[in-house]
């Protein structure tokens, strides 16, 4: 594991103590505290034509947007990590159940591109017990798009499955025994299926349960508290350089990811598509509770274009 | 300016017998209109009406009193405004035997 970097030499959001959390690049692109509203970050949905039937059945039933001040039932309202609101994904209480958010770009030029977030993930304190199998993964991901290639890193944080840690021991007060959970990347998507009957939509379903691979040195041991009303705040980051079309780090608090190089999904560039930035968050819950996941605040930096 | 948002709480979902829309938490909203569209022609007579309700917690709740009919025209949502809802809105009911219909719901949200 290195060691995360601090920043050097000029830092430029000085002048705003918000941004002062933050490690962005020169320009920021998007700077999203949610208490100021859902900033772009909207439901995600498949393709579909004629009909919402179309759809293909994961895209189906993804989940709106919501902006939380994290009311528990115990103790009340927390609020954000700034402010009082948070960006707030849900799923439904089905296990294997997803909720994807988007916010879509486009590059204004080929650059290094640096995607940085505080989080917090947490089931429904549907149940008075430690419930810190409940979440199955959450994770980050980008669809971007140059000239000749689609490319999409993908990244999750696959906490238990099955009711068993994604890693390591279950939880043991008497042994101090901690569930770790581990990083997974994929380098593909499901197959591609027409939508419709024109034969200019197509869809894949790219954040399937299958085909994801351990990132190397990618076990973490989560700070997921001891009730499911105790929420703590974490970071990632994540950094692209659209040039090389590489992604030269993946970082959780302080685990640092990406010695090796970090797998992403391409294949040839689509129609339409010239440019695209999107960036993603989702969660995923492993039981029959609803898994949250909340977004305090994101940064979306660019620099280092020639 | 006043921050508004539309939610989309449940779309393209077919309902019957007893029904409720996921918790949706709206603790920074003033006023809220719940629009509901079927899809289709419903199936069944008309008349079917669902509850607003609200909740402390997102996870008990109780009626907040108005109540919303099941359209029976594609073309035609019903609505219900709504104020002074706490944190979290959604809607709840049970439809007839034999009512069945194919549903989008919208929370439409302003401070």
């Amino acid at each position: 594991m290195s060691r995360p970097s601090t920043p050097t030499g000029a830092v430029p959001h000085a002048a705003n103590p918000r941004l002062a959390r933050f490690d962005p690049l020169e320009r920021v692109l998007y700077f999203d505290d949610f208490d100021g509203g859902t900033r772009g970050w909207t439901a995600h949905i498949g393709n579909y034509e004629g009909s919402l039937d179309t759809l293909l059945t994961p895209y189906a039933d993804l989940r709106p947007a919501q902006l939380s001040n994290l009311t528990m039932w115990d103790v009340g309202s927390m609020g954000a990590m700034d402010g009082t609101y948070a960006l707030k994904l849900a799923t439904r209480p089905v296990p294997g159940h997803m909720a994807i958010l988007i916010k879509r770009q486009t590059w204004r030029e080929m650059a290094d591109v640096r995607f940085e977030a505080y989080l917090a993930y947490k089931p429904e304190p549907a149940e008075l017990v430690l419930g810190e199998l409940d979440v199955r993964a959450f994770g980050v991901g980008f669809d971007l798009q140059d000239d000749e290639t689609r490319w999409m890193p993908q990244y999750r944080f696959l906490n238990a499955e099955g009711g068993r840690p994604a890693a390591g021991d279950v939880t043991d007060q008497a042994r101090r025994a901690t569930p770790r959970g581990k990083w997974q990347q994929r380098d593909a998507t499901s197959a591609f299926h027409t939508i419709g009957g024109t034969g200019r939509t197509v869809s894949h379903w790219h954040l399937a349960d299958e085909g994801w691979h351990d990132v190397p040195g990618g076990q973490q041991v989560m700070c997921y508290n001891e009730i499911p009303t105790k929420v703590n705040w974490f970071y990632l980051r994540v950094d692209l350089d659209l040039r090389r079309r590489r992604v030269t780090r993946l970082q959780c608090n302080d685990l640092v990811m990406g010695a090796e190089p970090l797998e992403f999904i391409a294949f040839a560039a689509m129609p339409n598509l010239r440019g695209m930035l999107n960036a993603f968050l989702w969660v995923q819950t492993d039981t029959a509770k609803r898994a949250f996941l909340y977004v305090d605040s994101v940064v979306l930096s660019t620099g280092g274009a020639a | 300016m006043r921050q508004s948002h539309t939610a989309v709480v449940a779309r393209n979902e077919t309902w019957s017998g007893d029904v409720a829309t996921e918790p949706y938490e709206v603790a920074w909203a003033g006023e809220a209109m719940m629009f509901l569209r079927v899809l289709e022609p419903p199936d069944g007579p008309p008349g079917a009406r669902l509850r607003v309700q609200v909740s402390p917690d997102g996870m008990r709740w109780c009626d907040e009193g108005s109540t919303l009919e099941l359209p029976v025209d594609p073309d035609v949502p019903t609505f219900v405004r709504l104020r002074r809802f706490g944190g979290w809105l959604r809607l709840a009911g049970h439809l007839p035997d034999g009512v069945r219909a194919k549903v989008i719901a919208y929370l439409v949200l302003k401070e």
